[in-house]
């Protein structure tokens, strides 16, 4: 089944390229452990997934690219077509000759309305090139103007036109330091919209990923082409074909669907994180290896400290005794900053991956009280590699991780929203107070839910 | 269980018998032996087993396809007993056969009677294992609806149930709905370009295109073969039953020696269904509430009706006549809903699964529904459907906004999305 992509805004389209490629490469890696037969039907499935054939073969990749200024989306053209690996669709592009300078109600209200029938129409020649349709990936900024207001008002779009189709929006979430002023606003706004009209929020934090290229990666001068390709690796190493079950050897058809089913049935909690291990340069890759049994605790330690890399973790957080009564115990994990996980999947690739001990992410203690592990972990594995690495994990999780940063960034918002601050930029193009007051009442809310767990 | 008794030829009388008997034993899918009906006339023991399995499979609501799924002998049994308690079986001697399978092969086999007498039992049966060359598609869900479906687990909630792991599961279940539709309509994409790939290849003209088995006939003989067995032994499955047809009449006067042979039934009073006792007190509860709700409302209307016609009496004899036009509008506005709703779920053709056959538009004719109508049909119940979901929702909401009231001083906000 097919993912059609939406890449919006510079954020959205520069990592776009850096998605199909890290997908496209991973898929023609030459493989020493993988028979022939096994390394076809994978890149097969990947290529139906994210792919779509042309006439002279080479693959063009199912996306939609859509900026209001047209630097970003040439240059994304151009690096594809110049790679000679794969392309984006000729008529696949939208752009405009202004900017929305950072303004969401600009992005949201203006852009939205003026431009949905030309986006509608180009999402629509994506999605009958495919067989069949999974759902969709929109990738965007929180925190921006373009990227941020239009990517909210296509996925309401989306909501009403492919109301059975499932939605992910992959959401970069921004430096704590940003230089936008009113990016608290946009991120509010972004997000309380999103949570009305998407299945599931995946979140990339900058911060994050600026330090695994500062750390894991030693590279000095990171560029956004640097982070963007961290980026790209974690998604891939989700998103690759899997097997279906246990003890099969047939690839997943609907990834999406099932990630979907594990992780986010619940309405009030759509917030995803990803974390992979390994991570590093391809330099120390050459001196290193693994095993399964160091890989997946340092990814469970991760989980429970709320590190985002292998480096730095505090191993002195501890998942809570049992046998505790509900209320004292969130207290105690507050206090002990220990992570609380609703619902984790874990995606295991390479060598010897069926002999993985997975005892430790089955631990009740790791989880909410109303879920019990048998429901909330899940696992996807295939033997087949990924990129260079001989064995890697990835862990989807839907935790508490991000209730520090959104309260923050809520905190902050609302704090600026007192003293009415640049508010009127917004009334001007039509997002009232009122709406201001809902999106912040949602996030309060969402906030309150994950903390109560 | 009686039937019209004919003088039969006693030249015939000897033969006649095992014929149909064995006629019927090789008709029915699953049949037993002949030797089983036999044995079943004098209540043999070791004819019981086949025919409790036979009657389980006859009623059960879904045909066991695969071994795996089979329920134990007593769990067979017990449906067995139930499904025919609910048509109407009369024989009380039934139920009281011992649920292990060993005993009852003469019941049994009056049982079997009793349901080949009352209907079509033979005709359905064939029709629900019938070979299919076609790929097909159900036109209305009747049939499933109709039929119970094997018992839910049913899960005892202990103390309380988080309401966040019942929103958990009631998501997960809506995903799984999407993602049927999605596979459902890829498996429509793909017959078609099956479909619209085999223009021209089938020998029968009025189809015009193969379908999937057809098509997979081509590419694999040994599939083939099978398919042909598979039509041959239906084949003789058929005859079978047309020659149990010719010959049932003899059939039918063995069953009444079998029938006399049983021990007459001492008269029983009947029973009646046994109300559980945590079920009684909460239908005493219900009760209550529905006879509280009765004068409440009885309360209310009283005044108001009073008051509307002392408004009314003051107009005149006009107003009456344009209250009676008023209620005849709204009548026959009522009749028409449901006669929309009958015609739209009430299609001319008969219900259940037909078979695809991709035509060139204008080519229409023959036998059969047209797609465009049967999905305009589907479209106007599912806007009926519609319609009385949103009238429960917004009586739901209502109910909520009542209750919300009703207790000052608290502020309910809603989840995402509503």
């Amino acid at each position: 089944m097919s993912i059609v992509t939406v890449q919006l805004g510079q954020c959205g389209n520069q990592i776009g390229f850096e998605v199909f490629d890290a997908l496209f490469i991973d898929s023609h890696c030459p493989q020493r452990l993988s028979s022939k037969r096994e390394n076809e039907a994978y890149q097969a499935s990947c290529k139906e997934r994210f792919f779509s054939e042309e006439e002279n073969g080479v693959p063009i990749a199912r996306a939609v690219l859509v900026d209001m200024e047209p630097k970003v989306i040439n240059q994304t053209l151009s690096k594809a077509a110049q790679s000679g690996r794969w392309k984006y669709g000729q008529h696949s592009s939208f752009c405009q000759k202004q900017g929305s300078g950072n303004n969401w109600a600009y992005g949201y209200s203006v852009h939205g309305p003026r431009h949905e029938e030309s986006i509608r129409n180009l999402i629509q020649k994506e999605v009958e090139k495919c067989d069949s349709l999974s759902g969709f990936f929109i990738i965007m900024s929180m925190a921006g103007g373009t990227g941020s207001g239009l990517g909210a008002f296509v996925t309401q779009n989306l909501q009403d036109q492919y109301s059975n189709s499932l939605k992910m929006n992959q959401i970069i979430w921004p430096y704590g330091t940003g230089e936008v002023i009113v990016q608290n606003y946009n991120s509010v706004l972004t997000l309380s919209h999103l949570y009305r009209s998407s299945d599931a929020l995946l979140v990339h934090e900058n911060d994050a990923v600026h330090k695994i290229c500062a750390k894991l990666m030693n590279i000095k001068q990171i560029s956004f082409s640097d982070i963007n390709q961290v980026l790209a690796h974690q998604l891939g190493s989700v998103f690759q074909p899997t097997y279906s079950a246990e003890g099969s050897f047939h690839y997943r058809r609907n990834p999406l669907g099932d990630l979907m089913e594990n992780l986010v049935p619940h309405p009030e909690f759509k917030m995803l994180g990803v974390r992979n291990i390994p991570q590093m340069s391809e330099n120390s890759l050459a001196y290193s290896t693994f095993t399964w049994a160091g890989l997946l605790k340092h990814l469970r330690q991760m989980l429970i400290s709320n590190a985002k890399m292998e480096e730095g973790i505090d191993w002195q957080i501890r998942p809570p005794l049992p046998g505790l009564p509900n209320l004292s115990k969130m207290s105690l994990n507050k206090e002990l900053h220990f992570n609380t996980s609703i619902a984790n999947l874990l995606i295991l690739r390479g060598k010897d991956v069926h002999s993985a001990d997975l005892e430790g992410f089955k631990d009740p203690a790791l989880y909410t009280s109303w879920l019990e592990p048998v429901n909330a972990f899940n696992v996807w594995r295939t033997q087949r590699a990924f990129s260079k690495y001989e064995k890697s994990a990835a862990l989807v999780s839907n935790s508490q991780f991000l209730v520090k940063p959104l309260d923050m960034i809520v905190g902050k918002a609302w704090n600026m929203f007192a003293s009415k601050a640049y508010v009127h930029q917004y009334t001007k193009f039509g997002i009232e107070e009122e709406d201001f007051l809902d999106s912040f009442a949602l996030l309060e809310q969402v906030v309150a839910s994950y903390c109560t767990l | 269980m009686g039937r019209r008794r004919r003088r039969v030829d006693p030249a015939d009388a000897a033969g006649a018998l095992p014929a149909a008997i064995t006629a019927l034993s090789r008709a029915l899918p699953g049949g037993p032996s002949p030797e089983t009906f036999r044995r079943a006339k004098f209540d043999r023991p070791e004819a019981a087993p086949a025919l409790w399995r036979l009657l389980f499979h006859v009623l059960s609501p879904r045909p066991a396809d695969d071994a795996a799924a089979l329920p134990t002998p007593e769990a067979q049994a017990r449906l067995v007993k139930s499904v025919l308690r609910s048509q109407g079986y009369p024989r009380r001697a039934l139920v009281q056969l011992p649920e292990d399978g060993s005993q009852g092969s003469r019941e049994l086999l009056l049982a079997l009677s009793w349901l080949l007498a009352r209907g079509p039992l033979l005709e359905r049966l064939l029709a629900q294992i019938r070979v299919r060359l076609g790929d097909e598609m159900p036109v209305c869900e009747c049939e499933v609806l109709a039929s119970p479906g094997p018992p839910a687990p049913r899960v005892e909630a202990d103390g309380c149930v988080d309401i966040r792991h019942l929103q958990w599961l009631m998501g997960k279940l809506r995903f799984r709905w999407r993602n049927l539709i999605t596979s459902q309509q890829e498996h429509c994409a793909l017959l078609g370009k099956v479909h619209s790939y085999t223009r021209g290849c089938h020998s029968d003209r009025s189809l015009g295109h193969l379908s999937v088995t057809e098509a997979e006939l081509l590419r694999d003989p040994e599939g083939g073969r099978q398919l042909l067995r598979r039509l041959e032994s239906e084949n003789a499955r058929l005859e079978a039953a047309l020659e149990w047809r010719r010959r049932e009449l003899v059939f039918w006067q063995w069953m009444d020696t079998v029938l006399d042979a049983c021990p007459p039934e001492a008269s029983q009073p009947t029973f009646l269904p046994r109300i559980l006792e945590r079920g009684a007190g909460e239908l005493e509860l219900v009760a209550r509430e529905l006879q509280a709700l009765q004068e409440e409302l009885q309360a209310v209307v009283e005044p108001r009706r009073a008051a509307w016609e002392a408004r009314v009496g003051g107009w005149g004899p006009g107003w009456k006549a344009t209250q009676r036009a008023s209620e005849e509008a709204v009548r026959q506005e009522l009749t028409a809903l449901q006669r929309a709703w009958e015609r739209g779920g009430g299609l001319a053709q008969p219900h259940g699964p037909h078979r695809l056959v991709r035509s060139e538009a204008g080519t229409l004719g023959g036998p059969g529904l047209c797609a465009t109508e049967v999905i305009k049909a589907l479209r106007s119940r599912e806007a009926c459907l519609e319609a009385a979901l949103r009238q429960l929702q917004g009586q739901c909401r209502q109910e909520l906004a009542r209750l919300v009231g009703a207790l000052p001083g608290f502020i309910w906000i809603l989840p995402p999305g509503c």
